[in-house]
């Protein structure tokens, strides 16, 4: 018991004289689990926004659908007698309409093109009841928006909306999980309804706007008794056969196509969400390297006198071990506190979704994995010195004799005709090799990142005027669907350079820290031989600087792999040359930036003092 | 120099009586410096009038003591060999000083601190001279061994000295 | 204090460094005047933490003062920057170590050759004086090696050849012999004396009365101040056998 009392108390002690380095490793290790909480958070993102929309309006296991594709009767009666027998239909549990679609057009908030309307009573259907958002369902002289559309539009209650020359209020904003959220809807494929977005108003409403030339289209919602095979189900009524051939009356998609469909529009959101949390998983990975290495380093010595006095290896190990678990746990915490502080964030583009995502997807299993890994990053924060410390010898460690750095002559030669920051840069980072790679890598994931980033804003960009889902030509003015899909993507793009960015520039100082303390003797030495703190300042930071561009400029290709890997195929539309020249400029000049603080504030300590301790 | 020295030199082989000085200076170095021929030579008839030691004119040399050739008798070698097993030391006498300061100072007759001040120079310059030609001396020499331990001596009579002066500072600002 | 004398190397007046602050105030160095001549070697000696390092960092500009006036030769340390600071170390000054304090991955030679290099001077020139001053202390053979490959004198000899690189006004050494034996110390200290000899101002810093001894003047600093100055050099104290009484 005692024993242990001592273990906590000297960790606790070692705590508390070091409370800079402690607060650092729980900067980084927070950073590095914050953004392994997003990465885990991130991979739901695609499918549960769906389910639970789904849930929440009893959404359909199919969707019937009689469209008209010829001019005829307003009513369009025979549209209605070939969907209405679906109902019928053996494994039919239980279904709503079939209610009726117009196609008038709308003209909101400056903006005029078709919407798909559909008429509803106002009493609440026993499938598909929309959910609303806001405001109340329809009513006479009222309709409901559905809710991607209002986004895109800026469309509120209380708005005023013309369908086909007639004014109506908006009632409220409601979601539907029974017709693809925004844009690239199952009216796709049919190039005569590209991508319209989605009102309810009153069935007497539709009936109302339906002419000759545009007559009522019909959808019936369905609940089946094995949800599970809609698809065969889809098949079974769909005219043609096969849901996905979509060119005869009637016309069923089953949910797991809706579903997909939805899935689709997140499809290139998800892309860059996948890229993003691989490239912060890499860079998390590439902080905890620097900060352990270093932290081992400056074990050594303590290790050597926990020794000296008697305490076995396995001791050592313990208090190490105490001291590293409770810092990991604790940054562990942090991380994902911050994790579910930024994920709704990334999820919430998808507002066609009731789920607010972050919240629901916050796991027990995500809070465990990561939990995990700190505690593996502790074990490895220990095991590593710990095995050391049994091998070295106690006066070695006691002398803190760290591996001398290795000789590399051509440098010492080459470097020798350099400017003084130059050579005291090169020769800096020929003390360290390792970590200069470390620092390539690092920032070489985080400009693949950006660089990847941009070639995804880029195709997206070219395909604005083609889908990404069929490859058909089906422009229209009024893409509601790609307005609203850009500005998402926009904004995950922007949301995990922001994340990459700034792991990348934690990972920097660690990097610049690391090297002034690393470099401190010889800093010290340099000075006392006359080097001014400016060149030594400039010479520490050029250290960076140069793995920084080197970094960068293997970024931009990288990043361009990296996107093509993920868009499996799918090509890449080359960003502007001077996007990517930016990117590698604006590496160099932050990193510069960022490396200069640490940097002076090693080119400025008192030498005296440093010389004098590394005598005694 | 005790009369042994010069013995225990010639316990060797029979030498004449400049080969003596030779081997005195080498082993010396610069400290032999202060040896004059005479001074080896007077010491060398001491121990011949006492029976340790007896000399021989060498043949077709002119009869200087220079040119005698000195050997051990029986009774020098024992004496010899008795002076080797003595354990002896110099003694540093450091009464004397201790005494001055502290006659000095009851008598207020001087200032002990102005006394130990004036002896410190003094040692210090020895020991310059000292150091000096140790840096002088080639390593490993018989000559820089002997001034080493001169060297060291001085020192330590610095360091001592510096105690005393601790010691004195402390007694005037009491007194 | 504006009439410098042309023949001083330095020159301190009320020179004053101290930490802290009220009653935490420690005055390492506490109103120091001193002049050292040109081709001077002086000796600081005292016991630890006396200030002697503290003054010996002022005058080779590694600290700076809190007050006070100090000149090397027509400059003025105490009113310049930084940089300029760096400057003078750099030309003026230099250094020798206790810890030695060579680069580790440095060659004796390529160690030497730093000061010229950072001094902004070409590499083939470097590399001459750099070979003219390793044969100047002795260790040709040894040029190539790094310092771990040296023994601690040579360490030393090496670190003394580096502070000559610049051709400096004044070499400041810190305990340059606490970290030798017997052997290497005199090494040492025979090359002090051989480039006293050639005309080079010393100050060395030291505890030990062995090494102040061989300078021309001693100074003694306890608490901050200088409490003893002792003129060593001319003046003989008779011949050294004197001591040992041989002449009986």
């Amino acid at each position: 018991m005692s024993r242990f009392v001592l273990i906590l108390r000297l960790a606790a002690r070692d705590f508390r004289r070091r409370r800079g380095e402690a607060a650092m490793l729980l900067v980084v290790i927070a950073a590095a689990t914050t953004a392994l909480t997003l990465g885990l958070v991130l991979r739901g993102v695609t499918t549960q926004p769906y389910e639970q929309t789904r849930q929440l309006t009893a959404g359909p296991d199919a969707v019937a659908t009689a469209f008209p594709y010829h001019s005829g009767l307003p009513s369009n009666p025979t549209g209605l007698a070939k969907v209405s027998p679906i109902a019928q239909a053996p494994d039919v549990r239980a279904s709503s309409g079939p209610f009726p679609v117009a196609f008038p057009v709308m003209t909101a908030h400056g903006h005029t093109d078709a919407v798909l309307a559909e008429g509803r009573s106002s009493s609440a259907a026993l499938v598909d009841q929309p959910k609303l958002t806001q405001g109340s369902w329809v009513r006479p002289g009222g309709v409901v928006v559905e809710r991607s559309f209002a986004d895109a539009l800026g469309i509120h209650v209380g708005d005023q909306v013309i369908l086909n020359g007639r004014k109506f209020h908006v009632a409220g904003i409601a979601v539907t999980a029974a017709l693809p959220t925004s844009g690239l809807g199952f009216l796709e494929a049919s190039s005569r309804w590209p991508n319209p977005g989605l009102v309810w108003l009153s069935k007497a409403a539709a009936r109302s706007m339906a002419t000759r030339a545009q007559p009522l289209g019909y959808i019936l919602d369905v609940k089946l008794a094995q949800p599970a095979e809609a698809e065969s189900f889809a098949n079974r009524y769909t005219a043609s056969g096969n849901y996905r051939n979509n060119t005869g009356t009637p016309y069923v998609m089953p949910w797991q196509a809706i579903s997909q469909q939805d899935g689709l529009l997140m499809r290139t959101d998800q892309k860059i969400l996948l890229i993003g949390s691989w490239l912060l998983g890499l860079l998390a990975v590439g902080s905890l390297a620097i900060l352990v290495g270093g932290r081992m380093a400056e074990q050594r010595r303590r290790v050597g006198l926990l020794k000296a006095v008697g305490a076995t290896p396995s001791f050592v190990a313990s208090v190490l071990l105490a001291e590293y678990l409770g810092i990991a746990l604790a940054a562990a915490a942090l991380g994902l506190f911050l994790g579910r502080l930024v994920a709704p964030l990334l999820t919430s583009p998808s507002t066609a979704m009731l789920g607010t995502a972050g919240a629901p997807q916050f796991t027990v299993e995500t809070a465990a994995i990561v939990l995990l890994a700190a505690v593996i990053v502790a074990g490895l924060a220990t095991v590593v010195p710990a095995l050391r410390a049994a091998r070295t010898s106690t006066v070695d460690a006691l002398a803190d004799s760290s591996s001398p750095p290795k000789r590399r002559s051509w440098l010492v030669t080459r470097s020798a005709r350099l400017p003084v920051s130059m050579l005291l840069a090169v020769r800096v980072g020929a003390r360290r090799p390792r970590r200069v790679l470390l620092n390539v890598l690092s920032i070489a994931v985080t400009v693949s990142g950006i660089a990847a980033l941009l070639f995804a804003r880029a195709t997206i960009a070219a395909s604005q005027f083609g889908s990404d889902t069929s490859g058909s030509a089906n422009f229209n003015q009024f893409d509601v669907g790609f307005v609203s899909k850009t500005a998402r993507e926009d904004q995950v793009l922007l949301i995990v350079s922001i994340l990459l960015v700034a792991l990348a520039a934690v990972n920097a100082v660690f990097i610049t820290r690391a090297t002034v303390q690393d470099s401190q003797h010889t800093s010290a030495i340099m000075r006392a031989l006359g080097v001014e703190p400016g060149q030594l300042t400039a010479g520490l930071s050029v250290a960076q600087v140069l793995p920084a561009f080197a970094g960068a400029l293997i970024g931009i290709p990288g990043g361009f792999a990296l996107f093509t890997l993920a868009n499996q195929g799918g090509g890449a539309s080359q960003p502007p040359a001077w996007w990517l020249i930016a990117v590698v400029a604006a590496t160099v000049i932050v990193i510069a930036g960022l490396t200069s603080i640490p940097a002076s504030w090693g080119a400025r300590r008192p030498v005296a003092e440093i010389l004098q301790a590394e005598a005694s | 120099m005790k009369q042994e020295v010069i013995l225990a030199l010639l316990a060797k082989e029979p030498s004449h009586g400049y080969q003596l000085r030779g081997r005195l200076s080498q082993a010396l170095g610069p400290l032999g410096d202060v040896l004059n021929g005479g001074q080896v030579y007077v010491t060398l008839s001491r121990l011949e009038k006492a029976g340790l030691v007896f000399s021989e004119r060498t043949p077709g040399l002119p009869d200087r003591p220079d040119r005698r050739m000195f050997e051990l008798t029986a009774l020098g070698q024992e004496r010899v060999s008795e002076w080797l097993t003595e354990v002896s030391w110099p003694k540093p006498d450091l009464a004397e000083f201790h005494l001055k300061l502290i006659a000095a100072a009851s008598a207020g007759l001087a200032d002990p601190m102005a006394i130990i001040d004036a002896q410190r120079r003094d040692l210090l310059r020895r020991l310059r001279e000292a150091q000096l030609a140790a840096i002088a001396e080639p390593r490993g020499s018989d000559g820089s061994l002997l001034l080493e331990g001169i060297v060291l001596r001085l020192q330590a009579d610095l360091r001592w000295l510096e105690a005393c002066q601790a010691s004195w500072t402390v007694r005037r600002s009491q007194s | 204090m504006t009439a410098i004398d042309t023949e001083l190397a330095i020159r301190a007046r009320d020179l004053r460094k101290e930490y802290g602050s009220a009653e935490g105030l420690v005055r390492a160095v506490n109103g120091v005047n001193i002049d050292i001549a040109r081709g001077e070697a002086l000796a600081i000696m005292g016991p630890s933490g006396c200030g002697k390092s503290t003054l010996l960092h002022l005058l080779g500009g590694l600290d700076r003062a809190s007050g006070g006036e100090l000149w090397m030769r027509d400059l003025r340390l105490d009113q310049m920057n930084e940089k300029q600071l760096a400057q003078l170390r750099r030309s003026e000054i230099g250094f020798v170590f206790q810890a030695f304090h060579l680069m580790d991955e440095l060659t004796a030679r390529e160690n030497v050759e730093l000061p010229v290099l950072l001094a902004g001077r070409p590499q083939s020139e470097a590399r001459r004086r750099a070979t003219e001053l390793l044969g100047e202390v002795g260790l040709s053979d040894r040029a190539d090696h790094l310092p771990s490959a040296l023994s601690g004198g040579q360490r030393q000899r090496v670190a003394i050849a580096r502070a000559l690189a610049n051709e400096p006004i004044v070499v400041l050494a810190d305990e340059p012999t606490g970290n030798l034996d017997s052997a290497a110390t005199l090494d040492v200290l025979e090359l002090f004396q051989r480039i006293h000899t050639a005309g080079q101002t010393l100050v060395i810093v030291t505890h030990d009365e062995r090494i102040a001894a061989t300078a021309d003047r001693l100074i003694t600093m306890r608490d901050g101040a200088f409490v003893d100055e002792t003129v060593l050099r001319g003046g003989t104290v008779g011949p050294l056998g004197a001591y040992l009484g041989l002449e009986g």
